[in-house]
């Protein structure tokens, strides 16, 4: 009765053709943008774009933060997730639950609370004050720290969920058998849980990482103009200088580095697999 | 068109693409019989069964229903009913309603869809669970209910894919009966497919062995059993010792072998039952290398110059050992003669 | 597990990393105070009512409801038929067809917003609102696909085929026999794509104009003059409407497991 390829094409073209006409076209326009002068096909913008120091500024520190933003929440993460799958059922679904939650709050009430936490009258600053440990009050907005601190808060949850979809597909008695052979909890962590759960790890590195490199508004907002990262750049420059030639590098530097964590985290789960 | 030919299968060409599933097949069956399609898995028994019921396209060949060529009559529209191996009840509905869909389609209503219902349920005992959903029944009873369902349209033809194969053996012998009642009662011709000869030989008027897409052999469950017309259908149905035969001899794993007895020329074949063959005495030996007791009866495996033999005798006789050594023979009297092999 | 503190001292910290922003801005908001700060200066709820006075707030909230309601239908729409021939059908290409319907996950969404403002609203002269409900479209797309697959691949294939025998045609099979029995995958798909229509941003960030904007947008330039708790008590109110509706989903419908 499935047989009919006419009819499954009808169906699912619609989507294919609309998703394509939506997104894949205008985009794969603008990219091309970045490799066009006048009529001939160059790069000369892209030598153009890492030549300023600002721009090459601003790549690495996407990049940098993106990689630490990753590595915190892995470490975090595991320690976490591995707390959370050891809980009896009903503590294990509401804890899974209150970690999920953020995830279904807009980015800009999430980021904004650290505003009330990080700024001049906040939180921290009054605290550090009254405890006396500082005279006046410490900048901490428009910081990488800031952003980093945002960023790492937007994206654990995600990190978590995997990490624990990884640990409950681990066999259960892996972890008691390598300590009955003698392993610490050190051996135990890079002997057996890393290899077993590494599909999650790569999952949710590459979900923690692109979504670092591609985030706007955690960066806007604690970030603003003192801490550019890639996104907020492209922002700046069409607003402010009509410049698209550089809002198409961009671009294409965003979608190149989401493509490459995704094939390098990959590379490196099967690299453990051979040793 | 006469009453042997209610349902025709002429040249039937079934595929998958290029595979090529059932080719050229023809089948004819007779109004208000009981036939089982039988075979191992991938023979086309149930490619076969769902182009008769239309979810099938032939690739050519016809389909001729009491009169009228249904090949390109779509599913919806044909008088053929299926009964799903997983019953394929609607979770959705309730036994009721799941037992009146096809009624409420063709437009009956009121007081005669209710009657036309509650008379199906009550013929398969389920009156009293109209109410309840289908995963609130057990197996045998979802099956009842898939019947009742195809039964209320009153289907010229009704097939059903492997109906006993989810049972457990007690529900099974009742679900036998059941359907075999059912069947009497209503008179429909009712197809069923099957991997299991027991459930074919039990319940059919007429099997169908197939094989690759082939029909090895039709005929009644006797004939099937004591005389199968090939290699394949010997083994299927239980003869475990087959041999190709040429001339006066018997073709063996060590070689030829001289066989003496009344053989028909046309004979390609012989096979015999482990009841068949004679322990104890006789012009071969053998090795005993495994028993088994059966209940009623002790089955040896023996090594032999003839290579392996399944032998059966009564368990109240002495039974032999590991290793002991036989003497058999293989009486061309008792031997099924088989009209064709190279099918094995 | 030596240490039976480890556990429950870790998940604290992390819950009060996770949560304890969100409590924060609750309490900011309701601040008596002038300005954004924690502890609140006294408890009022003059800031939660100011949210609803601004008329901004008001239009774009409108708006933003809008995109991710009629959004939602339209991927519904689109991505129920291609979710049904995906899990039913031996389609040529799947693979490459559910890669480019779920290509709005991939490519950053200020791409897409750029991109479409550039080479469709500007050069065609559509509406931006349009153009917004088309982006929003395409980005809800690839989740109501992922979530109704999941639930047609969980119904077995045999009872449409029943259906079809007990004389129900094709199309009919469909309607009668399996979207009853999707109801709570397209549900579940449903409130996942409003709830990340309606909180995204990127997307919508170039494509904003004058009366056009959606409420996380609005909320953003707003936060660019005033530093007072209103946006404190909107982005708290948002975040309420998300877990309620979440909340409500997980109760009556077990939500979880469709995602």
């Amino acid at each position: 009765m499935f047989q009919n390829r006419a009819e499954a094409f009808a169906l699912v073209l619609p989507a294919a053709i609309f998703a394509g006409a939506i997104f894949l076209v205008p985009v794969v326009i603008l990219l091309s943008e970045g490799f066009r002068s006048g009529d001939s096909w160059t790069i000369q913008a892209y030598i153009d774009f890492f030549a300023r120091p600002l721009n090459q500024a601003v790549f690495l520190r996407t990049l940098k933060l993106a990689a630490m933003v990753t590595a915190a929440s892995a470490v975090i993460g595991y320690a976490a997730a591995f707390a959370i799958v050891n809980l009896p059922p009903k503590g294990k679904g509401r804890i899974t639950g209150l970690v999920v939650l953020p995830l279904m709050i807009s980015p800009v009430a999430r980021t904004y609370a650290w505003i009330v936490i990080l700024g001049r009258t906040g939180i921290v600053n009054e605290a550090l004050v009254a405890v006396g440990l500082s005279d006046e009050p410490i900048r901490f907005l428009f910081t990488e720290t800031a952003v980093f601190i945002g960023l790492l808060q937007l994206f654990l949850p995600l990190m978590i969920i995997s990490l624990i979809s990884a640990l409950e597909n681990m066999p259960r008695d892996a972890v008691p058998a390598a300590r009955v052979l003698g392993a610490n909890w050190l051996q135990v962590f890079t002997k057996v849980i890393l290899p077993l759960t590494k599909e999650g790890l790569v999952i949710g590195g590459t979900l923690v990482f692109t979504g670092s490199m591609t985030a706007y508004i955690t960066p806007a907002i604690l970030g603003g103009s003192k801490v550019l990262m890639l996104e907020t750049l492209l922002y700046q420059r069409v607003t402010m200088a009509n410049d698209f030639v550089s809002a198409s590098v961009i671009a294409l530097i965003l979608i190149v580095m989401a493509f490459a964590a995704n094939l390098l985290l990959k590379r490196l789960a099967t690299a453990r697999n051979k040793r | 068109m006469s009453d042997s030919r209610f349902l025709s299968l002429e040249k039937l060409t079934l595929s998958y693409g290029k595979n090529v599933a059932v080719p050229e097949m023809d089948l004819d069956i007779a109004k208000g019989e009981l036939v089982a399609l039988l075979g191992p898995s991938g023979c086309g028994k149930t490619t076969t069964m769902r182009a008769i019921a239309g979810l099938m396209e032939p690739a050519s060949g016809a389909i001729v229903l009491d009169g009228a060529n249904i090949t390109r009559v779509p599913a919806n529209k044909r008088p053929v009913g299926l009964v799903f191996q997983s019953y394929a009840l609607f979770p959705h509905l309730n036994v009721y309603e799941n037992v009146a869909f096809g009624l409420k389609l063709m437009g009956v209503k009121g007081k005669d869809l209710e009657t036309r219902v509650n008379d199906g349920l009550k013929t398969v005992g389920l009156s009293q669970y109209a109410t309840r959903k289908p995963a609130e029944l057990s197996g045998g009873q979802q099956q009842r209910v898939s019947l009742a369902r195809s039964m209320v349209m009153e289907p010229k033809v009704l097939l059903l894919d492997e109906p006993l194969s989810n049972l457990d053996a007690r529900l099974r012998l009742e679900m036998r009966t059941e359907l075999q009642r059912v069947q009497k009662e209503s008179g429909v011709t009712m197809i069923f497919v099957t991997h299991d000869q027991v459930e074919a030989l039990a319940m059919a008027d007429r099997i169908i062995v197939m094989l690759d897409g082939h029909i090895e052999q039709i005929g009644t469950p006797e004939d099937i059993y004591n005389n199968p017309a090939s290699d394949f259908v010997a083994d299927f149905v239980g003869f475990e010792n087959v041999f190709e035969r040429v001339g006066d001899t018997i073709k063996t794993a060590n070689g030829d072998v001289a066989i003496s007895g009344n053989i028909d020329d046309a004979t390609k074949g012989l096979a015999w039952r482990p009841s068949m063959v004679t322990l104890g005495e006789g012009p071969y030996e053998g090795t005993v290398r495994g028993t088994s007791f059966a209940g009623g009866t002790r089955e040896y495996l023996l090594d032999t110059p003839l290579g392996q033999i399944k032998a059966e005798c009564d368990a109240a006789l002495p039974a032999h050992d590991f290793g002991a050594v036989l003497k058999f023979d293989l009486p061309v009297a008792k031997a099924a003669q088989l009209a064709r092999t190279g099918s094995l | 597990m030596s240490n039976k503190l480890y556990a429950p001292i870790i998940l604290l910290l992390v819950l009060a990393f996770l949560i304890g922003p969100f409590i924060i801005i609750i309490a900011a908001s309701l601040s008596a105070g002038e300005t954004l700060s924690f502890p609140p200066q006294g408890l009022s709820l003059r800031w939660v009512i100011k949210v609803f006075e601004v008329e901004s707030f008001r239009a774009s909230f409108g708006i933003s409801m809008f995109l991710a309601i009629g959004g939602t239908i339209a991927a519904l729409i689109l991505g129920i038929p291609a979710s049904y021939a995906l899990s039913r059908y031996k389609v040529p290409g799947a693979e490459t067809i559910r890669t480019i319907v779920s290509s709005p996950i991939i490519v950053p969404g200020i791409i897409v917003g750029l991109a479409l403002l550039r080479y469709f609203v500007v050069p065609f002269n559509f509406g931006i609102l349009f153009a917004l409900f088309l982006a929003h479209t395409a980005l809800i797309l690839p989740y109501a696909v992922r979530v109704v697959s999941a639930s047609l691949t969980n119904l077995r294939s045999d009872i449409e085929e029943a259906a079809v025998l007990l004389g129900c045609s094709r199309v009919g099979a469909f309607f009668r026999v399996v979207m009853p029995n999707i109801r709570g995958g397209i549900l579940a798909a449903f409130i996942l794509g409003f709830v990340t229509s309606f909180n995204q941003v990127p997307v919508s960030l170039f494509l904003s104009g004058p009366g056009v904007r959606t409420l996380p947008i609005d909320m953003l330039s707003y936060m660019e003059i005033t530093y007072d708790p209103s946006v404190a008590a909107l982005s708290a109110l948002l975040a309420f409407m998300s877990l309620g509706i979440v909340f409500l989903a997980e109760r009556f419908l077990g939500f979880s497991r469709y995602v």
